[in-house]
């Protein structure tokens, strides 16, 4: 078995990259504040997979409302113009996706990032090999969360997978 | 001039351009493909000046598009503008030809750094 993600990933370190993302991606002087919330009835998450020596997923989760702000927020947009759900998965997508790289950049040996995935949260790994950091933007919930692949993909995947 | 945004992610290419405007490079002639695959028909049909790509999209990568720009004889300026800026890639990237390599999150000061004696 790999190295847990809890040996190899601290929550300051999530949150340091959370911090540079925010400012530059979602916006002047937004924050990913790392104050837990209550969980909304409804959630979305986007996320992408690192294959390496770790084996597992960067997950972005918020209620379906925010993430629809946090796309406004992204692409600028100003009333009367609306976002659609292709801009929302988009932009969820991306932001997971520059998360997923950072995280991966700081993880030890060479790995490869899989492309933006949208949806119900993948399935987590050992309790132990999760690294949670639970927070908010603009008071409401979101969650970063790097947890390790609930089984270890076999070799010839990792082959599968796009640079 | 005239430069190709390649990102598989529209929500991404509108960030570049805006980025490429907020940075002071807003007399320019922007195009964008969708993947390497479109970025490489692209660099034959627009004849741009420069390809700011994405690297991890599908169809066809960033590096593979700038392999096969490479190896059919085009001199294409070519960046990066990616999630991932590992020295690996920095040095795969340049290996291949790009000139540069810029990682996400970026901000105007970043795309100067990277882009200024390359946009003229």
């Amino acid at each position: 078995m790999s190295t847990p993600i809890s040996e190899l990933l601290d929550a300051e370190t999530v949150q340091s990259i959370a911090d540079e993302v925010w400012p530059t991606l979602v916006g002047d002087g937004e924050a990913f504040v790392p104050l837990p919330v209550a969980p909304p009835a409804e959630a979305v998450s986007a996320w992408v997979d690192i294959r390496g020596p770790w084996n597992g997923s960067v997950v972005l989760t918020c209620a379906p409302a925010t993430a629809a702000a946090l796309t406004e927020s992204v692409l600028m947009t100003r009333p009367p113009t609306v976002v659609d759900d292709e801009d929302v998965k988009d932009a969820l997508g991306e932001l997971a996706n520059v998360l997923g790289g950072n995280i991966k950049s700081v993880l030890p040996g060479e790995s490869r990032l899989g492309l933006p995935q949208i949806g119900s949260a993948p399935p987590t790994g050992s309790l132990d090999d999760v690294c949670r950091v639970a927070g908010q933007w603009r008071g409401q919930f979101l969650t970063i969360t790097v947890q390790g692949a609930a089984v270890a993909p076999h070799a010839e995947r990792i082959e599968e997978k796009p640079l | 001039m005239k430069i190709l945004v390649t990102d598989d992610s529209r929500v991404m290419r509108q960030i570049v351009i805006r980025t490429l405007r907020q940075a002071g490079y807003d007399d320019h002639d922007i195009v964008q493909a969708e993947d390497g695959a479109q970025c490489l028909a692209m660099v034959g049909s627009e004849s741009p000046d420069l390809v700011l790509s994405d690297w991890n999209m599908p169809n066809m990568s960033g590096i593979e598009c700038l392999e096969a720009l490479r190896a059919s004889g085009s001199q294409v300026k070519f960046g990066f503008v990616t999630s991932e800026g590992s020295p690996e890639m920095r040095e795969k990237a340049a290996n291949a030809g790009a000139l540069f390599l810029i990682a996400k999150p970026f901000n105007e000061d970043t795309f100067k750094d990277a882009l200024d004696g390359v946009i003229s």
